[in-house]
């Protein structure tokens, strides 16, 4: 199975633990593709999502990460395990990289005729989406098999922004779903879904997110080796009709989530209440 | 429809209104040229803030100015604009400072009024509606309607179906609040009349309708309808505002887009989409009619995704909600918020509430918090303030329909807040 993965940036924690996972489950990714670190591009595309002063907040986050994550060596706790070697922690893609022997390639966009190109040359029956630009049809159609993403909520119910926290306000359980890509907003094929019972561990809504997505690059790595020997099949979502489409939460409602999210872990059932 | 000019239908053209307003904004500023310094500050921050903007440099999903104090700025201006007369100027206008009061606004601004006083305890409230009302009662013609335009000394005032129905909604308010007999005898003339002139088909037409045409935003005048039979029980007006709405859904289109808002020699500003939106929503909520519910929400739907996918709406609108003008209605995104508001009042998704709140973010980022008499705390009628809605004014409709919006987020967001401490 040729594998290649997309990232946000060299320094995604996200990114490299996925490509380190797959590679220490016997799936050597053939190339990674990722955005530039810190390039004017990106940094307009960090602040048109969050905004100036949370754009500002994870720039300081990023710069100061022993602040942030306490005593820990990565920025997500949780990805820590994915991240360990002999020697350390792996820091960014190019260690990650260098460690398992594959080539790490730049990029301005991920839909430019230059990554496709190169995504081309790497001909990879799947591309693991670990963030970054939204797809153009021309590139979901490079692998053969497609673009596989791990999204942090139940499909069909809770598609887009925000869905760990949609799923706590909407009374729907917390889950995982691994799906392939298509032109719509998480819309693609199901591969694996499943819940995520680790919310009891959780003491905040960050908290969550992370537990979440070091799920999210475990389940990712089991659905290669389910695609690789034939085990995993890939579903259409149904309920297309419905408009289950969620978008940024404001912060006033993230405070319900948490506390929503708090009542989980007293008790779960009474957490999954229906609106 | 909120254009503060005399009433169409008479002498004048479109173009030389428009010319005559120019030339009046233009000389504004030589009578009092201390207005430069408002003018100059305003032009120059929303220049500024426009540019960050368009490249999504704000986020409006944390809150940056309290919602209690954003409602206090609002509401002030409005106790400002409130002439001696009783009556709500229609607008600041940075070039020639207020206009005459204007009947149409001050009628539906009452309920707000009663809200903030009943929300705040802020006693000088109701004394406020109480005085726009009398004012209102003055003006009433024989016939129960009310006339268009500013209160300007008119010795030929023409009735007007929109206006009149805009102040029914307050007149039904004051008579709620206060229980006197004689405002609500007012407000059953003002249905009587708007049930009688109605078309068989449940549209306002002729020389009481602007441009003698019917028009889709005359939904707000069934909700008016709508609130008026709760209180006077009296089947013709209830059947008035189900036949207006009849009409209206005969509108509505697959895409959410509604036709036959009709109106020529206007771009079709968000407001008057909003207006269509809200008056079938609350008419629909009254008259327990599933349809116009549903009908509502499809369209505010459209615009909801369309908000939180660029961050902002856009100032007009092209038939099926494609493309419009690069600018902010920003009286058409409060109007959005109530409508998202109420629709997770009645349908309990929270994504709306989630929409209202960061449009009022947005709203409360566009508010002035200092300036002189006029500026601070109004709501202009574009953003950048020279948008083509009521550019270079801070409009009292704009501020109405915000105050609202802040009210009811207050209230969905404590009840919400309750509701799942309980």
């Amino acid at each position: 199975m040729r594998v290649a993965i997309l990232c946000s940036s060299p320094y995604s924690e996200t990114g490299c633990a996925v490509a380190a996972r797959l590679a220490q489950v016997g799936y050597v990714p053939v190339g990674a593709l990722t955005l530039p670190s810190w390039d004017r591009r990106t940094l307009l595309r960090k602040v048109g999502q969050w905004g100036m002063r949370d754009s500002l907040r994870y720039a300081v986050g990023k710069l100061a990460p022993g602040k942030s994550a306490s005593t820990a060596a990565v920025r997500n706790p949780s990805l820590e395990k994915a991240l360990r070697h002999k020697e350390g922690t792996f820091r960014n893609l190019r260690e990650v990289a260098r460690s398992f022997g594959f080539p790490v390639v730049t990029c301005g966009d991920q839909n430019s005729a230059g990554a496709i190109a190169q995504l081309k040359r790497w001909s990879p029956d799947v591309v693991i989406f670990t963030g970054g630009n939204i797809l153009r049809d021309e590139l979901l159609k490079v692998p053969r098999l497609g673009v596989l993403n791990s999204h942090l909520a139940l499909l069909p119910e809770i598609r887009g922004m925000s869905s760990p926290e949609w799923s706590l306000l909407r009374g729907v359980p917390l889950g995982i779903t691994i799906h392939f890509m298509d032109s719509g907003i998480d819309t693609g094929p199901i591969l694996l879904r499943r819940e995520f019972a680790g919310f009891d561990e959780c003491n905040s809504l960050t908290d969550l997110r992370n537990q979440m997505i070091a799920e999210g690059v475990e389940s990712i790595a089991e659905a290669v080796a389910g695609l690789d020997r034939g085990t995993l099949s890939a579903v259409s979502q149904v309920d297309q009709e419905k408009d289950s489409q969620f978008f940024v939460m404001h912060d006033a409602l993230k405070s319900v989530a948490e506390r929503r999210l708090k009542l989980c872990r007293v008790n779960p059932v009474a957490g999954w209440r229906d609106e | 429809m909120n254009h503060p000019e005399p009433s169409f239908n008479r002498t004048s053209t479109l173009m030389t209104r428009k010319i005559v307003r120019a030339m009046t904004e233009a000389t504004g500023l030589l009578r009092a040229p201390i207005r430069v310094v408002p003018l100059f500050s305003k032009l120059s921050s929303d220049g500024l803030h426009a540019t960050l903007a368009a490249r999504h440099l704000y986020s409006y999903a944390d809150t940056t100015v309290p919602t209690g104090d954003a409602l206090r700025s609002v509401m002030g201006w409005i106790f400002d604009a409130q002439r001696p007369d009783g009556g709500i100027a229609a607008y600041y206008s940075l070039l020639t400072g207020y206009s005459e009061s204007y009947p149409e606004v001050t009628g539906y601004i009452i309920p707000t009024w009663y809200d903030f006083g009943r929300g705040t305890n802020e006693t000088a409230a109701r004394p406020a509606a109480e005085n726009a009302t009398q004012w209102l009662l003055a003006l009433q013609m024989p016939t129960g309607a009310f006339p268009g335009g500013l209160a300007v000394r008119d010795d030929d005032p023409q009735p007007s179906v929109f206006n009149s129905g805009q102040i029914l909604q307050g007149l039904v308010r004051a008579y709620t609040e206060s229980k006197q007999a004689e405002i609500l005898e007012r407000a059953v003339a003002v249905g009587d009349w708007l049930a009688a002139i109605q078309q068989a088909d449940g549209s306002w037409t002729g020389p009481a309708a602007y441009q003698g045409n019917a028009h889709t935003y005359y939904s707000m005048v069934s909700w008016a309808l709508a609130q008026l039979a709760e209180e006077s029980k009296d089947a013709r007006h209830a059947g008035a505002a189900d036949r207006n709405i009849d009409w209206v859904l005969t509108h509505v289109q697959p895409s959410g887009w509604i036709e036959g808002i009709n109106l020529r020699g206007h771009r079709t500003y968000l407001h008057f989409i909003a207006y269509v939106i809200q008056g079938m929503l609350e008419c629909g909520i009254l008259r327990r009619r599933e349809d116009a519910i549903q009908s509502a929400a499809k369209s505010a739907w459209v615009l909801l995704r369309k908000f939180e996918t660029h961050k902002r709406l856009l100032g007009t609108y092209e038939a099926g909600f494609k493309g419009g003008e690069h600018f902010a209605c920003l009286t058409g995104n409060a109007q959005m918020s109530c409508v998202w508001l109420r629709l997770f009042e009645v349908t309990g998704d929270p994504r709306y509430l989630n929409a209202a709140m960061k449009m009022n973010e947005l709203l409360k980022q566009a508010l002035p918090v200092k300036g002189r008499r006029g500026v601070r705390g109004g709501v202009a009628g574009s953003y950048p303030i020279w948008g083509a809605y009521q550019p270079m004014r801070f409009i009292s409709w704009g501020c109405k329909f915000m105050a609202d919006a802040l009210m009811l987020e207050q209230r969905l967001a404590r009840e919400f807040e309750a509701s799942e401490c309980a």
